[in-house]
This record gives C-alpha cells, structure tokens and sequence, in this order.
C-alpha cells in the first residue's frame, strides 16, 4: 500500500528465442525496458560485439499503416456511421484470445489493402466532387444563352456577318438599333435579344457580309463582347450534355460512396488491424532499446518486485535465456508505480493529475482518500445528492464490468465521495435542501422536519466555520505528519525535530493560545479555554518559534545570515493562517449547496397547493436540483482538489516521479486475454 | 422616507446579483470562446474544457446566494415582512458589498487564468488537474468574500438596531 519496490532485472537471451521472449513479456506486461543511452554501464558494453538495431525503419511503416487505417475508419465513419450505443463508453475495449491475435498476423496485409481502398475511393469522390462543381459553374454560366438556336461561335451564314456578345446593363432590341443607327448610319443591322437582365443582356445581331467589320467595331465601341469560352453547338445543347455529365458523376459517386459504406461490416477488422500495428510498433521499439551481438541480445529493465522472481523463473525454465535481478541503483531514475487497496486506490488519478512521489517520497494515497471523501461531502453536503450520486455510480460499477481502469478508479472515487456526501448530509439534515419540510407543508397541511443529526450549518455558521477550519488544522498537521515520516525514513532524523516538531508546537502552541483569549472566545461563540491552558500553549509556542529561528536557516554557515534566514522561515506562519483560513470554504460551499436548494425549493412551492401546484412542483423541482447538483459537483470537486494539492501538498508533497509505463499491449479497440 | 430600510437592502441584493452576475457572465463568456476554438481542433477534449469554462461562473452562483439570503432576511420572499430601520437596512446593502465587488472582479480575473488553463489543455491534456488549479486559487477569494457576506447577513438579523 504504497510505492511499489522495483527491481533491475537484466535478461540475457539468444537471438532466436528473441521474438519468444519479447511476446511474453508484451503479454506479461510487467516490465519497463529502458536503454542504457548513457552512463557507464553503456560505454562498458559498447564494444564491436554489442550493437543496437536500427528499427526506424519498420517503425515508420507501423506508424503509417496506423496512420492509414485511421484515415479510413473517419472515412468510413463519416459514410455509414458507426452506431454508439448509450453509455457506451462504459463498456470498455472487447475482449479477445490470443488464438484470434496470432491467426491475424497473416491477414493484416489484406486488411491494410482495404484501408488503402477506402482512401483511393474517398479521393475519387472527393475529385468528382470538384469536377461536378465546375460542370455546374459552366452549365449556369451558358444558362442566359439558352435561346439562341445557333452556336456561340456562329459568324455568320454565306452573305450575312453575325454578332454573338453580351452588353453589361438592360437593354432593349430597339433601343440598340437606334443607338446604332445614330452611330453608323451606314450599318443595316438587325438586332435580337437572347435574354436580358439588370446586369448583363445577350444579344444576338445580324448585317450583311460586307458591314460585318463594321459591326463588329461598332459593338465593340457600345462595349460589347463575345462570349469567352463560346461553343460549338447550340448553348441549350451544349447545357444538356453538361448535365447529362454531371448527373454521371453523381452516379458514379453515388456507386464508390456505396462501395465504401460496404467495408462497413470489416470495420472491425480495421480496428483489430490497427491494434495489430500498435502492438508491433511497441515491440519494435524495445527491441531498438536492446543491445544485440550476432547471437545474443541483452534485455535491461524494471519490474515491480512482487512479480520479479515468478518472471524470472518463467523465463528461465521456458527459454535457453538467463535473467537476473539486483536492486536498482541510487542514482537510477526508477519509475513509480502505486499500489493501493480498493478504499484508497480511486484517488491516485487525482495523485496522477498532480505528479507521481518523487524520489524518497511516499504514495499519500491512503490519507489522502480519507480526506479527499470527507471534505467532498463536506462540500455537496446533501444526503439526496449523495444517495444519487452513489446508487449511479455503484450501478454503471456494476453492469459494466469490462470498463476501463481510469475510468472504474473514478467511478469509485464518486461512490465513495457520494456515501460521504449521504453522510454529511444527515449530518446537516439537507436532503434536497430543505425539501421535506416545504413539500409536507404545501402539499400535505402539516410540516414535517427532517431533523440534523449534527447541527444545521444555516442556523450556527459560526460554529459550522470553527469545525471547517478545526478539520483544515487536522489536515495539515496530518500533511506534516507525512512530512516527518519521509524525513524518519530517509534517517534525517535532526531534520524531524527543526521541520517537523518545532512546527507544531508554534501552530498548535498559537491555536490553543488564541483559543484562551476572550476574543476569540466571543468571535467563535465559544467557551474560552481556561486554566493553564494558556501558559502552557505560549510556552509551546516560545520553543517553537525559538527552535525555528535558529535551525531554519541552518544551511547557512554565517552566523548572522543564520539567524535571518531563520526569522525569514519563522515568517511563514502566515502562510499557515492563510492555510488555515482556506478552509473556510467548507463552510461556504455546503452553504451554498444548502441554500441554493432553498431556493430552488421555494420556488416549486409557488404554484401553491393542489394538481396544478404539483406539476410546478415537479418541473422545477427536477430541472432546479439537476443544476444544483451539477454546479455544486463541480464546485466541490475542484475545491476538494485544490486544498489537497495546494494546502495539504503544500507541506511535505513534492512529486515529480516518473509513471511505471510497462512494455506491453497499449491497444486501442481490443483487450488481448491472457489465456494461461 | 421611513422605508428606506427596506430599499436599502433590496439595492444590496440587486448589487450582489448584478455585479457577480455580470462578471461571471463576461468571465464563462470569455472562456467559452477559447473553449470552443480547443474543441474545434479537438473535440475529444470537449468534457475538460467545459470544466475549465465553467470555473468563473461560481461568482455569479455566490451573488444569487447573497440575494437570496438578503431578500428571505427582509421578508420580500416568504411573505413574513418586517419593519426594517435605515441603519439596519444599510447594514444589509454593506453586507452585500463583498460578494458584489469581490465577486465581479474574481469572475473577470479567473475568466483569464480559466483561458490560460484551457491553452494548456490544449497542448497538454493529461494537466488537467493542474489547469484547474490556477483559477481555482483566484476563486478562494470570492469565497471569502462570499464567507463575510453570509456571516454579516446572518449576523446583522439580531442586532438591535
């Protein structure tokens, strides 16, 4: 219950029991192998028989059939989607034996060639797509031609000289007869409008042979062109045979999206390919962490110590290979890995959010839950929101029994801060606020009160902060408890007495002195605490600050800089009133869930008694405390966060370790099943 | 002018409301922009990013809190009205001032510790337990504030004056 120990384990095997040995271990998933980049043991070993394999490579061709059977999949996904069913993430990756993993080595091949077909055909569509667009911009552009009987490029017949051409603006046929004829007054034109609209008017004109430069210029001079890209057969044909095109390839796309809507059902085929590659690609990158001569290769590693012996005797007994374990060095960076009972487990997410213990720290996991569940009831505070909480979270715990670890540690840390918040809430006699009481006396004449087992924190605040900041004294003299603990085991043990007990007797020598003043006393609505308690408090206290002043800054060999670095570290008892005082949110945030379900209360009692009255009731009684419990879930959860990572941390935590990542399988659609 | 109590305190509750109000609404505002460009490249990263947005949003919930204890302290909701002096009524608007100020100004500095965190969510998306910590740390001081609001207003209901 705590940091897991690890062993160095060395395994020395010969090249052809390689690929055996490393699919065991992938399977066994118990070690973390790492290279020896640097150091000496590497210069040792560098020699001309040892020599690491360039995998780069075969990596690269892992990397990009993984990238490619992604692709597919979207592709795939965004033609037939996949059907998601409800709480589906629940259920975790499916399940297989390791007959199915290795009867697929000879398939994946075949599965990496549909994925390169999705692709072809998802960029057939996509071209066709394009082309389609850019047949409709021309069939749209050919639409104000659409009677005109002749060919755009039309010039004319044996004696006549025509004009195909567009004029920007409204016009009329007359209107440009008599332009032209006021003009030239030779020319002997007729002129026809194909269409006209406020921007543009198509014409069509038509003069004897002879005049047809003559035309030509004096449309030119109106500021009339020809067509850009005229066509050779009438422009209502040539508008047919470009739909006729695009409705082609509308078929066509419509048959390759058909086709790719049928690997559908070999889906999970990709998937498992994908897996496939990820595994490979992993075992690919540990064998180019080994040192390898012509015959032999050297495996170095960590594995938990629990798992070290069994490990290595498998291997032994199986293989012509040798494996030895030694205790890892001082200065080695060893992984961490943590290992916790069911109670205390489902908080190491949130250790993990912050950073794994460093070197010489210790897991604060089982302390930390037992704060971490108390202080998130304190927060939400309510017994109904609680029993919800927890009955949802022990029923996704229990119907789906293959989710993923991550998410069944959360899972399990809200039950437990559920039965927590159940608790507080009797407590405080909160469940859905005060929703007994209003409900009884709207509804049924008579007011019922759901009785506090503890006090109501509405009606004594001040009694209800005394106890937030007494349960934040206990918290962080339990943070530098921890602290003296680390400091026992690593035989600092003057270090316990200057950082640890010298604290305490100031904080807790100040607390019990403040508690026997009278203004404290009137403030906290308090008994004062009498007798000698004052005397002995201060006297705490004196050797506390006496102690602090002079080893607080003992790192120091002048005398005088001593003493000032030691005032300087005595200082930091106001970090501890801050400390303290953060805990006061506590208090607000239970208040808060409290009267936020007041109100919310109050307001479902508006409509007044009766039918009617129960149906406002139930609307806003549902919608109100489906919000409150939302915002106050997340209130509370990040507050319960903060005081463990800043407050509590604060003293003695501060983490840095690197997370155990061992080699094995890292899939991500499938679970291999170890079959024994 | 002999009710002046009483508009005293309602100002105090509508300045709580208001001012906190308003500061949340600008601060969610202001991280749900950024939240939202996370998501477009992203939207895996959606359930973390809202968390980060909502975070400044709490000030708006603590004003509501304060109204709402000030309007059942005077009577205006639950019906049991009570003749409120000028100086008690003051004292109801004094209480409401932290939770107004404090809350309004949090919101809008949070908003941008809460935008800061969401970038790097974006980049880092396993940090969420640290991201969340950076405009949490500015929220403890609306929480204080929202502390002597609730302390002041539960206290000044049995002062004789």
């Amino acid at each position: 219950m705590a940091v897991v120990s690890m062993k160095r384990i060395s395994i020395y095997g010969l090249k052809r029991d390689r690929k055996a040995i490393l699919e065991m271990l992938q399977r066994a998933g118990a070690v973390e192998v790492c290279s020896e980049e640097d150091g000496d043991a590497a210069e040792e070993k560098k020699d001309n028989f040892f020599g690491k394999m360039d995998v780069s490579s075969s990596k690269a061709v892992f990397q990009k059939g993984m990238r490619d059977i992604e692709e597919a999949l979207q592709i795939l996904n965004r033609y037939e989607p996949e059907k998601t069913a409800f709480l589906g993430f629940l259920k975790g990756r499916k399940e297989i034996g390791t007959e199915e993993y290795y009867a697929f080595a000879d398939k994946w091949e075949e599965v990496y060639r549909w994925a390169g077909r999705i692709q072809a055909l998802e960029r057939e569509t996509t071209e066709a797509r394009a082309e389609i667009r850019r047949l409709e911009t021309s069939a749209e552009a050919l639409s104000p031609w659409a009677y005109l009987d002749v060919p755009m490029r039309f010039k004319g017949t044996r004696s006549t000289a025509a004009f195909v051409g567009s004029l920007p603006g409204e016009h009329t046929a007359l209107e440009l007869e008599t332009t032209l004829l006021e003009r030239f007054p030779e020319l002997a034109v007729t002129v026809e409008i194909v269409s006209a609209t406020k921007e543009m008017t198509c014409l069509f004109a038509l003069c004897p042979k002879s005049q047809g430069e003559t035309m030509e210029s004096a449309f030119r001079e109106l500021g009339a062109s020809r067509p850009s890209n005229p066509s050779k057969i009438p422009p209502a044909e040539k508008e047919m045979e470009l739909r006729g095109r695009i409705e082609k390839l509308e078929e066509e796309t419509r048959r390759i999206e058909e086709e790719i809507a049928s690997f559908a059902d070999r889906r999970e085929d990709l998937k498992y390919a994908m897996d496939y590659l990820s595994m490979r690609l992993e075992k690919y990158e540990v064998l180019g962490k080994l040192m390898q001569s012509k015959r032999v290769f050297v495996l170095e590693g960590y594995v938990p110590a629990s798992k070290a012996a069994e490990l290595a005797s498998r291997i032994c007994t199986r293989y012509s290979a040798e494996a030895e374990i030694f205790e890892p060095e001082e200065s080695e960076d060893v992984p961490v890995l943590l290992h916790n009972n069911v109670f205390a487990e489902p908080v190491e997410g949130v250790l993990e959010s912050f950073s794994m213990p460093g070197k010489g720290e210790i897991d604060p996991s089982p302390v930390m839950a037992v704060f971490y569940y108390i202080f998130f009831g304190m927060m939400l505070s309510d017994a109904a929101y609680g029993i919800i909480m927890a009955v949802i979270c022990a029923v996704c715990l229990r119907k789906f029994k293959n989710m993923e670890d991550s998410m069944r540690k959360s899972l399990r840390m809200f039950f437990f801060c559920g039965i927590s918040t159940t608790f507080w809430g009797f407590m405080y006699g909160s469940f859905f606020g005060d929703v007994v009481s209003v409900f009884s006396k709207t509804f049924l004449g008579t007011e019922y009160v759901l009785p506090a087992l503890w006090f109501t924190p509405i009606d004594e605040p001040m009694r209800m902060l005394m106890f937030s900041l007494l349960f934040g004294v206990i918290h962080l003299f339990a943070g530098l408890f921890l602290s003296g603990v680390q400091l026992w085991r690593q035989k600092r043990y003057k270090d316990v007495l200057y950082d640890v007990v010298f604290w305490y007797l100031l904080v807790g020598g100040l607390i019990f002195l403040l508690m026997s003043t009278d203004m404290f006393a009137n403030i906290a609505q308090m008994e004062k605490l009498g007798g000698p308690v004052g005397t002995i408090a201060s006297i705490a206290a004196a050797i506390g600050a006496i102690g602090i002043l002079f080893t607080g800054g003992r790192e120091s060999r002048n005398p005088v800089k001593r003493l000032l670095k030691g005032a300087y570290s005595l200082y930091n008892v106001t970090g501890y009133l801050g400390d303290i005082l953060s805990y006061s949110r506590l208090l607000a945030l239970g208040l808060a869930t409290g009267v936020i379900a007041e109100v919310i209360n109050s307001m479902a009692v508006m409509g007044g008694g009766g039918v009617v009255g129960l149906v406002v009731f139930t609307l806003v009684f549902l919608v109100g405390h489906t919000i409150n419990i939302g915002i106050n879930l997340l209130g509370a959860y990040v507050h319960t966060n903060r005081l463990q990572f800043v407050e509590f941390f604060g003293k003695f935590f501060e983490g840095g370790g690197r997370k155990f990542s061992p080699f094995g399988v890292h899939t991500k659609y499938f679970k291999i099943r170890e079959d024994k | 002018m002999e009710n002046i109590g009483i508009v005293l305190a309602l100002l105090g509750a509508a300045f709580a409301v208001l001012l906190a109000g308003a500061g949340s609404a600008v601060g969610v505002g202001r991280a749900g922009e950024a939240a939202a460009g996370v998501v477009t490249e992203d939207p895996s990263k959606f359930g973390k990013v809202l968390i980060l947005q909502l975070l400044p949003g709490t000030q708006g919930i603590y004003g509501l809190l304060i109204g709402f204890l000030c309007l059942s302290q005077i009577g205006v909701i639950g019906g049991s009205f009570v003749e409120l002096s000028a100086v008690k009524g003051a004292l109801y608007f004094l209480a409401c001032l932290p939770t107004a100020i404090v809350g309004y100004w949090s919101a809008l500095k949070q908003s941008r510790a809460a935008v800061a965190s969401i970038g790097l969510i974006a980049k880092r998306p396993n940090q969420l337990g640290k991201a969340i910590l950076f405009p949490a740390m500015v929220e403890t001081y609306a929480i204080f504030a929202l502390l002597i609001s609730i302390l002041s207003i539960f206290g000044i209901t049995s002062l004789p004056v």
